[in-house]
């Protein structure tokens, strides 16, 4: 029942609750502080990633701080690579540091489980992970991913090769047991039914292998067309690596779906990489306006070209930023609000971030190893084949946002 | 036929795995103590062979030179560090040397970065053998010879010398031996760094199969302790047969199970530690 007593609770409860994001959304303002937690994997298998994603955020916090006015700070969290530890890096962090916004997470696995923590403590979350379910079936509010997901890498990757090479009708595939190579096996055998085309056998591997030359005897004995590494990072220079060795490249063609990219390249050197094809997030040469800048300033501020580690976190990084002085807050909720829809000149070209289920649409990348005879500098690894778009539908993903 | 291949590439694993782990069990079998740093001599051998290859030197000088110089490192730090806590528990044992293998890993990653790189196979072993269906690099194939002559070397320089006999009698009891006047800290810090030294060199051997990343040898101790558990602490035919079980069993997983085939090597090292706590050929 309404009355005159309630009216008033109501109303002040309401006023409150409307003042809210605005008294905690100029809170940056008036402390003139923003941090932007960095979770990802500092130590284990996948350091590396996480040393140049520290870096590109390193790079969007300062590029915000001198655009804002105000201090920018980011705050390296190391996961492991392992999602129970990266969900405690993420509740410190929320917890002990109040930080709201989140840039990271590499691994599917341990992406999926803070982005769930990360809503539950109001913040936001913008990760390059790509298992389908990040913006899919598993999609929040506060979780958004800039990288292309598990579908379109697929598309984007095996398509071009299929028309390239129609002989090659018997592929094989390597993957490792988690929610992300599930993804890109679930496409990729999709995608070969589509084509009619023989997919003879798949090696599932822990993400702990590092010894393959069992897989690999296994896709020798298939006689495959093609050998598609579906593994990712260190596991997927091993497999590479050891697969070489045993005489495959000669004997058939060699495809990684989802290269870690330059820092990937110069790990496995020119030779190795030689005619070897790579699906790719971003590539360093890419003429776009944003990445022609941050390739400026990585160089002029670190000495090299920068990679797709150090890439993705600074554009997850400085939408984060952008988004939260757009809103003027680092609360979550609203931070969201403004990151849903956004079009901006991206490191891929003009990219927007679909409001449904949050997922930014951009181009993956098909390159192809070069000889070492051919490369016009030192980190001129390969060329690009294509590039283009694919991506599920929101209602396809399965996620509910919307 | 797939099987019959597995279990020849299984060999293969098997006797990288037996060098990689036998410097452990000379270590543990002599000092009773638990090197935790092995890992990282196989890490820093491995580094060796790659920033000596990167800079033009022959694999085959890379290769012995990368040994020694890991034994150097590993005889140093015994002597200066690691004797004064062999009489501790075995608690101070691994605080000790997994601070030491961190120590090497940050170094390694200072030094060489944190990326890792290829080691080119030398030209001479480029290629594959092939027969029929089967195909196996050169390489590998003269890794599996080299180390079967080392395993071979080793067990006669073990068994059939003086040097080993002494080494075998100090396992027994120091405090013998030195009471019938052999340096006991001496030969505790010659084995120490040969025991170092394999692992070394199995860390470049390994280099041009795997590659080089900074992590590579916490993989390796973890594997190194499979085998010298499975093995038998301390016992040197027990490291040779446990190597080739594990890496058979590991190649053949990989086949009938492949998701389990790392899973397999730990599920064998749990059977034998309920059923054989010693080990396959571990001393009563």
């Amino acid at each position: 029942m309404t009355n005159r007593r309630n009216f008033l609770r109501y109303t002040a409860a309401l006023g409150a609750t409307t003042a809210l994001p605005g008294i905690i959304g100029r809170a940056y303002a008036a402390t003139g502080a923003m941090t932007v937690g960095i979770p990802v994997p500092i130590s284990g298998a996948f350091a590396a990633n996480g040393k140049f994603a520290s870096m590109g955020a390193i790079i969007a916090a300062e590029e915000a701080a001198a655009n804002l006015g105000v201090d920018v700070s980011t705050l390296d969290l190391d996961t492991e690579g392992k999602p129970a530890t990266a969900v405690r890096r993420v509740q410190d962090g929320i917890a002990q540091d109040g930080v709201k916004l989140f840039a990271g997470g590499i691994l599917s696995s341990e992406s999926l489980a803070m982005g769930k923590e990360i809503e539950r403590g109001g913040g936001v979350f913008m990760t390059t992970a790509g298992a389908d379910e990040i913006t899919g079936s598993d999609c929040n509010s506060a979780t958004f991913r800039w990288s292309v997901p598990t579908f379109g890498a697929i598309e984007q990757t095996l398509r071009p090769i299929i028309d390239a090479i129609p002989d090659a009708k018997r592929w094989y595939t390597i993957t490792p047991q988690y929610v992300f190579g599930e993804g890109l096996l679930n496409a990729t055998t999709n995608l070969l039914a589509e084509k009619g085309l023989e997919h003879v056998g798949n090696s599932y591997h822990s993400l702990t292998e590092k010894e393959f030359s069992g897989y690999i005897t296994n896709a020798i004995a298939a006689k495959p067309d093609v050998l598609l590494l579906l593994n990712f990072g260190s596991q997927s220079s091993d497999t590479l690596r050891q697969a070489i060795s045993f005489g495959l490249k000669e004997r058939m063609t060699i495809v990684i779906a989802w290269a870690s990219g330059l820092e990937q390249f110069e790990g496995l050197g020119a030779d190795v990489c030689e005619g070897v094809y790579f699906g790719a997030q971003y590539w360093h040469n890419v003429d776009a306006p944003l990445n022609n800048a941050l390739r400026a300033k990585v160089r002029e501020k670190y000495d090299i070209n920068p990679n797709y580690s150090l890439a993705g976190s600074y554009i997850c990084t400085k939408l984060l930023l952008d988004a939260a002085a757009k809103a003027g807050t680092t609360d979550g909720p609203a931070v969201a609000a403004a990151l849903s829809g956004m079009a901006y000149d991206g490191l891929t070209g003009p990219e927007t971030i679909r409001a449904e289920d949050h997922q930014v649409m951009k181009d993956y990348y098909l390159l192809k190893g070069k000889a070492k005879a051919d490369m016009q500098d030192a980190d001129d690894y390969a060329e690009v084949i294509s590039a283009g778009q694919s991506f599920l539908s929101p209602a396809d993903s399965g996620c509910k946002l919307g | 036929m797939i099987y019959l291949f597995q279990v020849l590439n299984g060999i293969g694993l098997g006797m990288l795995y037996f060098l990689l782990a036998v410097g452990l069990s000379i270590i543990f079998g002599l000092l009773q103590f638990v090197n935790f740093a092995h890992g990282a001599f196989y890490l820093l051998g491995a580094y060796l062979t790659y920033d000596l290859v990167e800079r033009d030197i022959s694999f085959w000088v890379a290769m012995p030179a990368a040994a020694v110089i890991v034994a150097l490192v590993a005889g140093l730090t015994e002597a200066s560090l690691l004797r004064r806590i062999y009489k501790l528990p075995h608690t101070f044992h691994i605080l000790v040397t997994v601070g030491l293998a961190l120590v090497i890993q940050e170094f390694v990653i200072v030094v060489w970065g944190p990326l890792g790189g290829s080691v080119a196979t030398p030209k001479s072993l480029a290629g594959v053998l092939i027969i029929g269906d089967f195909i196996y690099p050169y390489y590998r194939i003269f890794a599996i010879c080299f180390t079967a002559v080392l395993a071979f070397v080793l067990y006669w320089a073990l068994e059939r010398t003086r040097l080993g006999a002494i080494v075998r009698a100090g396992s027994e009891s120091t405090e013998t031996m030195a009471l019938l006047g052999y340096d006991t800290l001496r030969i505790n810090t010659a084995v120490f760094a040969f025991g170092a030294g394999l692992a070394g060199l199995a860390g470049a051997l390994a280099a041009p199969i795997r590659g080089v990343e900074p992590f590579m040898g916490v993989e390796a101790l973890s594997v190194a302790f499979v085998v010298v558990v499975i093995g038998g602490m301390g016992s040197y035919v027990g490291a040779l047969a446990a190597g080739l079980l594990v890496g058979v069993i590991q190649s053949l997983m990989a086949t009938i199970w492949p998701e389990g085939a790392r899973l397999m090597i730990y599920v064998a090292m749990a059977f034998v530690i309920v059923t054989m706590p010693r080990g396959l050929f571990g001393r009563v």
